[in-house]
């Protein structure tokens, strides 16, 4: 139904002023009341067709900030505040949940890379202490299995006879490098996550707190 | 029909101003008694059952805060003409509503009209 440019622009001022009035209500009781009028309207004037009988229907109604001010009764504007302090209780609670998640993955994942990166650079220190028993290998079992291990120590001797080491000297970069490569890495993702996910509340001004903290 | 614009706070328009508004819930409850209405369907019965001048501007507003306070239910039903009518019911708090008020309303017009006895003759005379 296309109605009279002039009576289309009359309804929606009419309607844009009353939703802007009725702000301070909670949203679903604001769209209700503007289609509620709206239908008033076009119900009243056989669907706006007479721009002049817009005209009559509006003032019938009122100044949009009247009508609004005979809604925002207390009734109204408690429901809304309720409303308003419930959502704001699950916003507060989803965001809480999401924090501890996040601040469990950085945990497992931080304690992951850790370790790794440890136990790298614990191999790389041994190959250098009992060259001869630290490495990666491969053990041949008698039951045509394969066992992979990365050992160190025990008496500077291969773990079993058949052992095959893998890497050999590689071992010792490999241990030395990439062990405290992954430690920083982690360190640095941790710290990375940590600030998206934990923003500051605000700057902290370190050049101006030095003097303080040398005292 | 604006109540904020009577002119005398000692004037009868005022007075009765504030008749028309008080009764005015009790009217929409009534009106609703014999099943659903839309908006327009409750002024225009309110307009041809009674005298009643009823603003639109008030009704509205009256009949959201009926709802908010659990007498009537709303739902909105798609019509022929385009879009939907938002139609009100009572509530069983609101027919018990309507019963109080009317038995109130009753008791309260059959005292004055004891009351009035005195003027009887003349206030008639007035009404052609």
């Amino acid at each position: 139904m296309t109605l009279p440019e002039a009576s289309q622009k009359a309804i929606d001022g009419y309607l844009a002023a009353l939703r802007r009035q009725l702000r301070d209500l909670m949203e679903e009781d604001m769209n209700d009341i503007v289609e509620e009028i709206r239908a008033h309207i076009l119900d009243k004037t056989a669907a706006g067709a007479d721009p002049a009988e817009v005209e009559q229907t509006l003032a019938a109604l009122g100044a949009p900030g009247d009508l609004a001010a005979r809604y925002c009764t207390e009734e109204m504007m408690r429901r809304a505040e309720a409303h308003r302090s419930s959502t704001q209780k699950a916003r507060i609670a989803g965001r809480w949940t999401v924090s501890i998640l996040a601040g469990l993955v950085v945990v497992i994942v931080s304690a992951a890379g850790y370790s790794f990166g440890g136990l790298l650079v614990i191999v790389g220190i041994a190959k250098v202490m009992w060259p001869k028993g630290t490495g990666l290998w491969e053990t041949i079992n008698t039951d045509g299995t394969m066992t992979l291990g990365l050992s160190g120590g025990s008496g500077n001797v291969p773990p079993a006879n058949n052992a095959h080491d893998l890497l050999g000297w590689w071992l010792l970069p490999i241990g030395l490098i990439l062990g405290p490569a992954i430690i920083y890495g982690t360190y640095r993702l941790g710290r990375w996550t940590a600030r998206r996910l934990w923003p500051a509340r605000k700057k902290f001004n370190y050049a101006a707190s030095e003097p303080q903290t040398e005292i | 029909m604006n109540e904020r614009q009577a002119p005398n706070p000692e004037s009868a328009d005022k007075w009765e101003v504030q008749l028309r508004k008080g009764s005015l819930e009790l009217a929409i409850l009534a009106a609703l008694w014999g099943g659903r209405l839309y908006g327009l369907e409750i002024l225009r019965h309110l307009e041809s059952g009674s005298d009643l001048v009823v603003a639109e501007g008030t009704v509205y507003p009256l009949l959201t805060r009926l709802r908010t306070l659990g007498l009537v239910e709303s739902e909105w039903v798609e019509s022929d003409s385009g879009h939907p009518r938002k139609y009100y019911s009572l509530t069983a708090a609101g027919r018990e509503r309507a019963l109080e008020m009317g038995r109130t309303w009753a008791r309260f017009a059959a005292s004055l009209n004891n009351v009035l006895a005195p003027l009887n003759g003349l206030v008639r005379e007035e009404k052609p």
